[in-house]
């Protein structure tokens, strides 16, 4: 069993698939390559935390939570993806899948490993960079993918506006980073 | 000649990079810089970072998602 592993991970094959890092123009095309997929089975775009708010309504309503003054939730789209539940949302289950991916190709890699937290700032950074963002994305209908990588690569404008946001908004950090961080 | 470790262990991108590029700073010609990362994509952007500007590079993995980026510093 062991000479078998050990067979497995020398092979050049293995190594250049699931070991190293691919680049970054393979990784794009392979990017292209699925979004027209998703939009070819799902009729929409590759998107990401839209599916965040109907997690918060599958979580909360059970618990008596209403939702039914949040407009952006009463659209008849919306209402009817809400009411199909979780397993019938092609996003959440996308998600899922980006999850459990990741995962497989850690392993595949033998590159799992529990990161130590190395400070309490670093704790509160992560939180408080995940609150901005995941907020941004709800006020921009969007995050990086939906608003900027399916929207780009579906011509639409909305996605270089967001673009130039994005790139102020990463400079602060940057600033903010390197500041706080170095 | 002398050899420097930097622990960048549970530090996130670009964060090892830019410490990288800090401490190269202080190094003198044919000093080594070794990187302690465990954060995957550090093991692009250092050695791409390190390679960009001339120097020597290899990384070795060390152990389960870790990985030691050793620079020689030759300009």
């Amino acid at each position: 069993m062991k000479d078998f592993f050990n067979k497995i991970s020398s092979n050049e094959l293995y190594q250049r698939l699931f070991k190293n890092p691919w680049s970054y123009l393979a990784g794009a095309v392979f990017l292209a390559f699925l979004n027209t997929l998703t939009l070819a089975f799902t009729g929409s775009g590759w998107g990401v935390t839209g599916a965040f708010s109907n997690w918060l309504v599958w979580i909360l309503r059970p618990l008596g939570v209403d939702f039914s003054s949040w407009s952006q939730l009463n659209t008849e789209a919306a209402i009817k993806l809400l009411d199909a539940g979780f397993f019938k949302d092609a996003l959440s289950i996308r998600n899922l899948g980006i999850v459990f991916g990741a995962l497989l190709a850690v392993l595949l890699a033998s590159q799992f490993k529990i990161k130590k937290i190395k400070s309490w700032k670093q704790v509160f950074a992560a939180i408080l960079g995940g609150i901005l963002m995941g907020y941004g994305a709800r006020l921009a209908a969007g995050c990086n993918i939906g608003a900027l990588f399916t929207a780009t690569a579906s011509m639409s404008l909305s996605g270089w506006v967001f673009a130039g946001a994005l790139f102020i908004g990463g400079f602060i950090g940057s600033k903010l980073l390197t500041k706080y961080f170095m | 000649m002398k050899e420097v470790k930097l622990d960048c262990l549970g530090e996130a991108c670009p964060i090892p990079m830019l410490k990288a590029e800090k401490k190269m700073a202080e190094l003198a010609i044919g000093d080594y810089l070794i990187v302690q990362i465990d954060h995957s994509c550090a093991m692009k952007n250092v050695p791409d970072w390190a390679r960009l500007h001339g120097h020597n590079v290899e990384v070795e993995e060390v152990g389960d998602g870790e990985w030691e980026v050793i620079i020689e510093k030759v300009k």
